[in-house]
């Protein structure tokens, strides 16, 4: 579901949460990072080791609830803006929750806003307690006041309430394989003006790997070298003659790797490499 | 063609800090624009509202952004007489003579 709405769903939000206990003491980062990327700023950022070492910059972070103190340095950095801090410890039923907000212009303490779940839907009117990071560098964060039980579905406000309409995600099946289907006129290669109807045909008059539809189309041999719809002609093969793309036979790869003009190959005076 | 009347531009931004950039003047097609300095060819054109870059050789369908790194052949035109050009990634100069490509190009040596 993450990977069709981009919307994190309950048992991934259960296995990021502190403990109850941990929850209740004070501030805390909540980290929404589910797809691993090179990415690690969370981590070298906090000072206080609370998100552990990548042993592979690839790696998920992981948070150590009892060394974080909410202090919101890596929700200021994380380029994914997925770090918020939260704080069910201030009581009369209410909770803090600081957001990453990356518009002009910011609210301002005091301003009410229509606080919004992670699909944009609008769950309740939410007072700004509080603008940091305004005049240093990073993210700034805003932090808003909310009902301690709702503090969980919020994720982001909108200072335009208007803007906070309730649109239905898109979650049926046919819905999902509408969206994900595919012209026949869709470009596959974007220097030859190849689509995906023209690559159909061919597979189906027998040519069916990489090589022979490039040579019969000039698929692949336009200025960029086959880098966009190399491996797109390979899954589509894969998908009208139903083997695995794996089974599909790649391409030849052979320098250059990138454009270079004639006049470098003619020795003469080139400035391509200086 | 004043720049400004697209409003394009990123003038204000919660984290980036643009400063202030050097106008650049150049041509496109012959009609005189102006660019900032730090543009590529293609940021500039945007920012002048000329979102077509070319058009594709054999099918004549108009070519805008596409990658935006250099990668795909989306953005490709004649700049001060060659062909070919990845507008996208090339910085823009002062001076530069940008034209609309509608062929495949020739190589500028022969």
């Amino acid at each position: 579901m993450l990977y069709e709405t981009g919307i994190v769903t309950d048992d991934l939000l259960e296995s990021v949460l502190p403990s109850p206990g941990r929850r209740a003491r004070g501030p805390y980062a909540i980290i929404e990072c589910f797809q691993e990327i090179p990415c690690n700023p969370c981590t070298i950022s906090c000072p206080f080791g609370a998100i552990l070492p990548m042993g592979d910059i690839n790696d998920l972070p992981e948070l150590v609830p009892d060394l974080c103190t909410g202090c919101g340095i890596c929700a200021g950095v994380c380029p994914g803006l997925a770090i918020f801090i939260v704080d069910e410890s201030i009581g009369d039923g209410r909770a803090a929750i600081s957001i990453p907000y990356e518009f002009v212009p910011l609210p301002a303490k005091g301003d009410t806003v229509s606080a919004v779940d992670r699909a944009g839907n609008h769950v309740t009117d939410a007072t700004v307690t509080r603008v940091s990071g305004v005049k240093k560098k990073g993210t700034p964060l805003v932090t808003l006041s909310v009902p301690l039980d709702l503090v969980h579905q919020i994720r982001f406000f909108q200072q335009d309430k208007q803007l906070a309409v309730s649109q239905p995600l898109m979650t049926s099946e046919k819905e999902r394989e509408d969206k994900q289907s595919l012209s026949e006129a869709t470009l596959i290669c974007r220097c030859e003006g190849i689509t995906i109807g023209d690559v159909r045909k061919l597979v189906e008059e027998g040519y069916t790997t990489v090589d022979e539809i490039k040579r019969i189309s000039r698929a692949g041999m336009g200025p960029c070298q086959a880098r966009t719809c190399g491996p797109l002609i390979a899954d589509l093969i894969a998908r009208i003659t139903g083997v695995p793309v794996e089974d599909v036979e790649p391409s030849a790869h052979r320098p250059p790797v990138k454009p270079l003009p004639i006049s470098f190959f003619m020795e003469e005076e080139s400035d391509v490499l200086t | 063609m004043a720049e400004s009347q697209f409003h394009l531009r990123i003038e204000s931004h919660p984290i980036l800090d643009f400063g202030d950039r050097e106008p650049l003047t150049f041509t496109f097609d012959g009609q005189a624009m102006t660019g900032r300095e730090g543009d590529t060819i293609a940021s500039a054109l945007h920012a002048n509202g000329i979102k077509v870059l070319g058009y594709h050789f054999k099918t004549g369908r108009p070519r805008g952004y596409y990658c935006a790194i250099g990668n795909c052949s989306s953005c490709l035109m004649i700049v001060d007489g060659k062909a070919n050009v990845r507008t996208c990634t090339e910085l823009l100069r002062a001076g530069m003579v940008v034209e609309t490509q509608t062929d495949r190009g020739m190589p500028d040596v022969l």
